[in-house]
């Protein structure tokens, strides 16, 4: 009896209206005017657009050119090059490429960089319509940390530089004591 | 099925017409989840029978993941199902540490559980959005995606990505909890529940989604047993097969939950086992935070887990008695992975994800093999769609929740 009545005044529907006209007139809207008015301001850590950190001293890349970074990428999309300083014995980047358009951004490259060379910023709205405008360079990848840098609070530190809950002893040294640039 | 192009002859003496009608349905069909194309043989607007093609998506990730190392293997399985990405990750991270006999701490287990169990809600919102969608019903659509949007917001919070985490790695989890992402789950599993109720409310009793869901692709226990089914597409026919209970995996031992189970075996029992399911995963996750804090503090990695950039061959060094004094010490190269097999299977979102290692001592596994729920899932669909109108192939193939990625690999 109460299944035809039901039926026949259209309760259920009824009940599903209800539903969507009070959600309609008291509910905030979740849209958002993206990009005209609103801007996504992405989680600390956000996998986004890549950067060399500038040393602030030299001015230049802190990379040592171990390539950690080249055998961990698992789409092979960095390519460094380096020569070795005779008289301190140390590498010297001379190239150091990434291939945005072939990478997955999975953050293993800033995960197992051992000076925290590397980073993938927060910044996610970049886009190119030629090949060339997503094939960053070193000096492109030192701008895009600049441009990144003047957004955030100093001292900076990636969650992935020193990821959180995990034990000193498979960090790198220098990253046991890192607290940021 | 008879071949799929099949000359035939008008029937001269005939009155009738007597060639069969075949119909292409996708590959780029908005319904069929991607790119499954589906060979109809129709006779007027029933299915008389039918031929999935899948195979559009292939990327070779097996192939792939035999010239990747372990840690590097996982974030292919992000591109599986790439809607649950943490639990195809979570199916890999376990087969491999089978290999490298490890023990993953606590804490971790913890945090992959409700990841999982959050992989899960956001699969199951995404399938009820898009096969309501599919059916008529365009504000269930709505709610879904606000409230999967909310979820995705977390796992960004968590590990800095909102579709291909690739969050768990050989060991344990990449990246711990912060209070804050703590404090926004406990709060979405108060909410979530109304959530749940608003959406019953729109399409539970509705007399359009009744009709179509009623009676649609009627299996019954010992079918779906027979061709395959896993995960809510078997639970649905009654069969309470959940491999979380039969062989617990990560910390789903410590948790209670039920595993629903329907009665007909149709279309809407489907429905209803999945939106149980939802409860259950937001209980679990529930529990499961009220643990956290026994674990403050605990490493989420294994001491002994690999790095992300595994050697190709570990080194040790062996003392060798030195002619004239002492020893001198000799490098020796050693297996990084004892070699062997290993088989790990999980409840992933759309049924039981299976993946089998085999590994020769390298830090390469020899040969990888996924078994993906999707793939046994379009298999079932012929037997599935006999003698059903066109307008319910679009229903079934969102009941059997299939995504193309994962079946096609």
């Amino acid at each position: 009896m109460a299944g035809l009545i039901q039926k026949i005044l259209f309760l259920e529907i009824l009940k599903g209206l209800a539903l969507t006209l009070k959600k309609m007139l008291f509910a905030r809207p979740v849209t958002i005017q993206y990009p005209e008015k609103d801007r996504l301001i992405p989680a600390p850590g956000f996998r986004g657009r890549h950067a060399l950190v500038r040393d602030e001293n030299t001015g230049d890349t802190i990379c040592v050119a171990c390539l950690r970074c080249v055998k961990v990428c698992p789409s092979l999309c960095i390519n460094v090059e380096y020569e070795v300083d005779k008289e301190v014995g140390k590498r010297k980047v001379t190239k150091y490429e990434i291939d945005v358009l072939r990478c997955v951004f999975c953050g293993y490259c800033e995960e197992v960089c051992p000076v925290n060379a590397l980073v993938l910023t927060e910044f996610y709205d970049y886009g190119g319509t030629t090949r060339e405008d997503l094939f960053f360079d070193k000096e492109k990848l030192l701008k895009n940390w600049d441009e990144f840098i003047v957004t955030q609070k100093r001292p900076y530190l990636n969650p992935f530089w020193k990821p959180r809950g995990v034990p000193d002893k498979l960090l790198p040294a220098r990253k046991r004591q890192f607290t940021g640039v | 099925m008879s071949p799929l192009i099949e000359v035939t002859k008008k029937d001269v003496v005939s009155e009738t017409w007597e060639e069969p009608f075949y119909l292409n349905m996708g590959p780029q069909h908005p319904s069929t989840h991607g790119v499954l194309r589906i060979v109809l043989h129709l006779e007027g607007e029933t299915i008389v029978d039918c031929d999935p093609i899948v195979g559009y998506l292939h990327r070779g990730v097996e192939k792939l993941g035999e010239n990747l190392n372990y840690n590097q293997a996982i974030i292919l399985s992000d591109r599986l199902d790439y809607i649950a990405s943490v639990a195809n990750n979570t199916a890999f991270a376990l087969a491999f540490e089978k290999i490298f006999n490890l023990k993953v701490p606590r804490r971790a287990q913890l945090l992959r559980t409700i990841v999982c169990e959050m992989a899960r809600i956001c699969n199951h919102l995404l399938w009820l959005a898009t096969h309501a969608l599919d059916i008529g019903a365009m504000t269930v659509f709505l709610y879904c995606f606000r409230d999967r949007e909310w979820l995705l917001n977390v796992f960004e919070k968590i590990c800095g990505a909102r579709l291909t985490h690739s969050y768990v790695r050989v060991g344990g989890v990449r990246l711990d909890f912060t209070s804050e992402i703590i404090d926004e789950l406990y709060k979405f599993t108060e909410e979530f529940p109304n959530r749940i109720l608003d959406y019953e409310t729109l399409i539970d009793v509705n007399r359009i989604w009744l009709k179509r869901t009623k009676g649609i692709a009627v299996v019954s226990a010992e079918e779906a047993i027979n061709l395959g089914l896993t995960g809510p597409c078997l639970r649905g026919s009654g069969v309470p097969y959940d491999v979380r209970k039969f062989r617990p995996y990560d910390a789903y031992e410590e948790v209670s939950f039920i595993v629903p189970t329907g009665k007909n075996g149709d279309t809407y029992d489907r429905y209803r086992v999945r939106m149980e399911e939802l409860r259950q995963a937001n209980s679990i996750i529930r529990q499961c935070l009220d643990k956290l804090p026994e674990t403050e503090g605990q490493p989420v990695v294994a001491d002994n887990a690999p790095d992300l950039l595994i050697p190709e061959k570990r080194k040790s060094a062996v003392a060798l008695p030195h002619p004239k004094k002492g020893y001198f010490f000799k490098a020796k190269e050693e297996d990084v992975v004892p070699p062997g097999e290993a088989f790990a299977s999980i409840e992933s979102p759309k049924g039981e994800l299976a993946v089998y290692v085999v590994s020769d001592g390298s830090n390469k596994p020899w040969r990888l093999r996924i078994r993906t729920p999707s793939f046994v899932h379009i298999s079932a669909i012929p037997d599935l769609t006999r003698g059903h109108l066109i307008a319910d192939l679009v229903a079934i193939i969102g009941t059997l929740d299939v995504v193309l990625g994962d079946s096609d690999r």
